[in-house]
């Protein structure tokens, strides 16, 4: 295993079977830089989707391996799976997914408190990666008391508490206006840069995508393109 | 714990339902609770009468024999048994009671008034006159209220008592007593050396009864004698087994009713929580996306119906020390030859109620509990986020 890269997808297939097959992943292999910013892109049913839940070991795949700092993720019991997802992983959803029960600060904690630490340690660090993302003055609302785009930036304060590696985005702006969805791609760039960790979108925006890294294009479940940025 | 916030929370986005679900575990338990009292009020009150108004151990004639010869030394072996109190020789016969154009069939009982009051406390239950009025070896009797009201007569009167064999002597009434059971009607006192002189028979007796320090060490003590003596010993429970059993039995079947009681109300638990699971079914999903197991997914919605459970019980017991309370305090109008003399429902209040009522909805309520917390911890992360 290679230092560089902490994801490593080899041969990864994923089946959907519910009297007909549908083969969702096609033998995708993939490696992904350490600190790297890329995108998925494809159009609806490619498996962008799909791959990513792979990679956030939300789900397994039917065969292949998928290496996560040089451990395979795929042969993980349920409780290591949530012990890495807690302390690797961090998700953005379409929907933000707040807990609507607590409020923004709370939100942020729960990651935290979910590995076991200390609740006042755990409000301590909340409150730092809000004021990082531009809501120090929003810590007391609820979800229903702010807008989508505050949502969103609650659910990304929340996705980085835990100083994951890698941090996942599914659609992260797809239910924002424009002006918002700008906004909250500068906020992850900024991140990304500030904290070096590795940020895999997947997006519907050709534009967006543009702006990182590296696109990974899926079309029937297959790597169609891997084309580095140069701009 | 986060668990316990997120349970805590969950509960409280519901308010209006929970607190139905609360109430039904509140008034579950508090009707159980005053069931409980009320069950452990009858059985001890009708343990207590028993053993206060019976001997603990009767010692009855050997197999074939009609009576106790030489019984002095008898009641003075048993009286040198460990916990035994007092013995009392009586001498019972079948007679007819008359005065005037009425006349009842009673038990007449010779007894030594001492030693009788000290094997069950007789002088409590008299009306009028003293049991003790019976040491006069005269031709005195004491009887029940029932049994002076069917004959019309009072204290002072004369009646005649007749036994079969056409013998008949005359007895002047010097007490009353009343306690509140058929031997009311039927039992009638005397002094044992009169009716020995009247029976004719000889320094006899039919039987003798026992008191002991612990009445429920009077089985194995009857058993001793029975062994040792060769006569009958007969201890209360024995005496009573057909009744303590039916007790018993009724106890068992009341359990069933809780059961069914606690069901109902554990039914209620389980509808909020599968509501809760359903509502939240995307929050499960990302609990579980940010590292949340799947056994602390289950102890969010265990705690949920132990948080419901437990509220419901410290209400329910509240409700039920309170109803208990009240109807212990209502005096009913009933006859007090009924019910050993009550004049109000038998309650007692006893910790061990509360704790079983307790203990018991809460294992309903976890069990109520397990349904929707496996549901929900069984559920797949990645179906949970997308379902919404």
């Amino acid at each position: 295993m290679s230092d560089k890269y902490i994801i490593q997808i080899k041969n990864v297939t994923k089946i959907f079977g519910d009297g007909v097959e549908i083969k969702a992943l096609d033998g995708v292999d993939l490696d992904i830089v350490r600190g790297e910013f890329l995108s998925i892109i494809g159009p609806s049913g490619s498996g962008k989707s799909t791959l990513l839940n792979q990679i956030g070991i939300l789900d397994t795949p039917t065969s292949g391996t998928i290496l996560l700092n040089g451990v395979d993720v795929t042969k993980m019991s349920d409780k290591e799976r949530s012990r890495t997802r807690n302390k690797e992983l961090g998700f953005i959803f379409q929907y933000h997914h707040l807990l609507p029960d607590f409020n923004a600060l709370e939100n942020v904690m729960m990651p935290l408190l979910i590995s076991g630490i200390k609740s006042s340690q755990a409000r301590e660090v909340a409150r730092k990666v809000l004021d990082e993302v531009g809501l120090g003055d929003r810590m007391k609302h609820r979800p229903n008391q702010l807008s989508g785009g505050q949502n969103q930036r609650v659910a990304i304060a929340r996705a980085l508490a835990n100083k994951p590696s890698i941090v996942i985005g599914d659609e992260p702006t797809g239910n924002l206006d424009s002006k918002a969805s700008d906004n909250i791609y500068e906020l992850l760039r900024q991140l990304n840069s500030e904290h070096n960790q590795t940020f895999i979108l997947v997006t519907h925006d050709e534009g967006m995508a543009a702006k990182t890294d590296r696109i990974i294009r899926l079309v029937d479940g297959r790597v169609a393109e891997n084309s580095v940025n140069s701009g | 714990m986060f668990e316990f916030d997120v349970a805590a929370r969950h509960i409280k986005s519901r308010r209006r339902q929970t607190l139905f679900s609360i109430i039904a575990v509140a008034l579950a338990v508090g009707i159980i609770i005053v069931f409980m009292s009320m069950m452990s009020g009858y059985m001890s009150i009708l343990i207590d009468s028993t053993i206060e108004n019976q001997a603990h151990i009767t010692v009855l004639p050997k197999e074939g024999e009609d009576y106790i010869h030489l019984y002095h030394g008898l009641e003075k072996h048993i009286y040198e048994q460990e916990g035994v109190e007092a013995v009392s020789s009586y001498f019972q016969g079948d007679a007819a009671l008359q005065h005037k154009h009425n006349a009842e069939g009673v038990l007449l009982y010779g007894i030594n008034p001492s030693d009788e009051n000290r094997v069950v406390n007789r002088e409590k239950d008299m009306l009028a006159g003293e049991f003790t009025s019976l040491e006069n070896p005269g031709s005195r009797i004491i009887l029940g209220f029932k049994l002076a009201e069917n004959l019309d007569v009072d204290m002072g009167d004369t009646v005649t008592a007749q036994i079969p064999g056409a013998k008949t002597i005359d007895f002047t009434i010097t007490g009353i007593f009343q306690t509140g059971t058929p031997v009311d009607e039927t039992v009638v006192f005397t002094n044992l050396r009169r009716l020995q002189d009247f029976y004719g028979l000889g320094d006899v007796v039919t039987g003798m009864g026992v008191r002991m320090s612990d009445a429920y060490a009077a089985e194995d003590l009857a058993n001793g004698i029975d062994l040792e003596t060769g006569y009958d010993a007969v201890s209360w429970i024995e005496q009573n087994a057909e009744i303590l059993n039916m007790l018993e039995m009724s106890e068992g079947m009341v359990y069933f009713f809780y059961i069914i009681i606690f069901s109902i109300s554990g039914f209620g638990i389980a509808n909020i929580l599968i509501m809760i699971v359903m509502e939240k079914v995307g929050e499960i999903g990302m609990l579980m996306a940010m590292g949340t197991s799947r056994q602390s997914i289950m102890l969010i919605f265990l705690l949920e119906a132990v948080i419901l459970g437990m509220a419901g019980v410290i209400i329910g017991c509240i409700l039920g020390y309170a109803a208990s309370l009240a109807i212990a305090s209502i005096t009913i109008p009933i006859p007090p030859e009924m019910y050993f003399g009550m004049d109000h429902l038998p309650v007692e209040i006893e910790l061990k109620n509360f704790i079983s009522a307790g203990i018991f909805a809460m294992v309903i309520n976890i069990i109520a509990g397990v349904f929707p917390a496996r549901r929900a911890s069984k559920m797949d992360p990645v179906e949970a986020i997308y379902s919404v």
